[in-house]
């Protein structure tokens, strides 16, 4: 009886790895191929549309970086009249606020929001609905402040706005500090999967293409009406995500509007951001899931890849449990077919890293990128994944003892800035 | 860089080969169940994810060909070390080895995928832009 119940197990998680990695096989052979999008989108995105914005730069003690965001700011190529930018001091306690003052009073179009003590320091989303407050824009932009975008960027995501089905723009993130040591070099492999092929996939398919949270805009009408974010969950941005799709509209992804962003420097910092954010994902996981299976403004495929999407971030756990349930039936019952179910467990272990894209996915989506040598760091991929098991285990763990105890265990852990990407600015 | 095309025609070509090739696989009669499958796993992912890029039949075909013969020699090397150690320590270390095979293949495959995309990508210097005045 005992062995019929593993084997069930093990055969349900074995098939839920192998729908993922078919998933993400199908979203490297279509960026491949070279998909183009839907002529309609095409149309549109070719026209001149220049909305007025409103960017929101939330900032908690970002002293390092918050200059070299703002200097940024003014040199976009974007009208300024048609531009407003919100700095969000968050209760900073270093200079964050005095630097935000400074570009203040020079620029007209730049304007602060100090937060004190008892307001401020709730995490970003409090922050960014402090700042949506004064947002007058048609489009409300977001990006982080340790961020440097390219000059043109705005005018790239916000052509797309000009189908009125898309409710949300998102751009490409792409590591700043990469060459600084082995983390930033694993994770700008994460990001060159997670965007130039993830991303870019489900935008070509017409799938559920995710806003990130940063370089990306939403429509403010939309954003009112889904009275802005949700403070209770973790990652606002996936939750926000969600919440469009259901409400009709549809998120667009701008390869060639980039973005640079300095990536986590050590373990311990990686460790802090991920935990957050695989919290906050299975936070959305739980209060979208069957809403996502009910929607009658989702297709099929669309429900299919919002619920893969939804659940990416208990797969570490999943594969954990599968290791954990595969051992001990090998010695139970080594079945004639289970070398072969056996095998997809080392292939999960390179097809859930980082952003949970397999190596042939990152390999090819920097073959792309005309990179000629990030691909020999794929082997180490496999430590990413195996950091991300007790990552994902705990704040599952975490997440489910809040539940019972009906207790909101939300802490924003805010991840800390070096300022070290200067040095990779060419000025 | 050139700019990549989608090269259907070396599609066909590596498909026909890796067919072949996991074809002898299967009638070898000295390699484990496990390596042929993730053997058969990088001939399906070489074939279909590396052969469509730029670069010459050639050059695609030799490296898949390097890759099935580092595979095979990878297998035979690993067991006979597990056969001799299994001869010194006993047959605790059989099981081990039938559990860890997999993983230790997965390995070798993923480093000798990556690599032939480097060999594959055109340019001779890393190309790490930052397209910062687009």
């Amino acid at each position: 009886m005992i062995t019929e119940i593993l084997e069930t197990l093990f055969l349900i998680l074995t098939a839920l790895m192998a729908a993922y990695l078919i998933r993400h096989y199908i979203f490297t052979l279509t960026v491949l191929k070279g998909t183009p999008k839907s002529s309609k989108a095409v149309a549109i995105g070719n026209t001149t549309y220049l909305p007025t914005v409103s960017i929101l730069v939330p900032a908690r003690n970002e002293e390092k970086v918050v200059g070299r965001i703002l200097q940024r700011m003014t040199e976009l190529t974007y009208p300024k009249d048609k531009m407003q930018i919100i700095v969000i001091d968050d209760a900073s306690t270093d200079n964050t606020g005095e630097i935000a003052e400074q570009y203040s009073s020079m620029y007209d179009h730049i304007k602060v929001v100090h937060r004190d003590e008892k307001e401020g320091g709730k995490g970003k989303t409090s922050a960014l609905n402090a700042g949506f407050k004064h947002a007058k824009g048609e489009i409300v932009f977001c990006f982080d402040a340790d961020y440097y975008p390219q000059r043109g960027i705005l005018e790239k995501l916000a052509k797309e706005f000009a189908d009125p089905k898309v409710g949300v723009v998102q751009g490409r993130i792409t590591v700043l500090n990469e060459p600084q040591n082995v983390v930033t070099r694993l994770v700008a492999l994460e990001r060159i999967g997670g965007y130039r092929i993830d991303q870019q996939a489900r935008d070509s398919l017409g799938l559920i293409t995710q806003f990130g949270g940063t370089v990306g805009g939403v429509r403010r009408s939309l954003l009112k009406r889904l009275e802005g974010w949700d403070e209770s969950i973790l990652a606002e941005d996936t939750d926000l995500t969600f919440r469009v799709y259901l409400a009709g509209y549809k998120v667009r992804y701008v390869n060639d509007a980039e973005s640079y962003e300095e990536a986590v420097e050590s373990w311990r910092a990686y460790w802090k951001q991920r935990y957050r954010w695989a919290k906050g994902h299975m936070q959305c996981a739980f209060k979208h899931w069957f809403k996502v299976l009910r929607s009658n403004n989702l297709g099929l495929k669309e429900k299919i890849d919002g619920l893969l999407l939804l659940n990416v971030y208990f797969m570490p756990v999943f594969v954990l449990l599968s290791w954990i349930v595969g051992v001990p039936l090998f010695f139970l019952r080594p079945l004639p077919w289970f070398g072969l179910f056996w095998a997809f467990a080392p292939i999960s272990l390179y097809s859930f890293v980082g952003n949970f894209a397999p190596f042939f996915e990152v390999g090819i989506g920097a073959y792309l990128d005309g990179r000629t040598r990030a691909q020999w760091l794929i082997p180490l991929l496999i430590f990413t994944f195996l950091y991300n098991i007790p990552i994902c285990t705990k704040a599952l763990t975490d997440l489910l003892l809040s539940k019972i105890k009906r207790k909101n265990s939300n802490h924003w852990t805010k991840t800390a800035h070096s300022g070290n990407g200067n040095a990779y600015i060419a000025i | 860089m050139k700019k990549s095309e989608f090269r259907i025609n070396h599609l066909i070509f590596g498909f026909s080969a890796g067919a072949i090739a996991s074809y002898m696989l299967l009638s070898f009669p000295d390699i484990g169940s496990e390596s042929v499958f993730m053997l058969i796993i990088l001939n399906f992912l070489f074939v279909s994810l590396i052969f469509p890029l730029n670069g010459t039949l050639t050059r695609k075909l030799s490296m898949l060909l390097a890759g099935n013969i580092i595979g095979l020699l990878w297998n035979y090397l690993f067991s006979m070390f597990v056969v001799t150690v299994v001869n010194y320590f006993g047959r605790f270390f059989d099981i081990v080895y039938i559990i860890l095979n997999p993983f230790v293949n997965l390995v070798w495959i993923v480093s000798f995928w990556s690599i032939s995309l480097t060999v594959l990508a055109n340019s001779k210097k890393e190309n790490r832009m930052l397209r910062l005045d687009n």
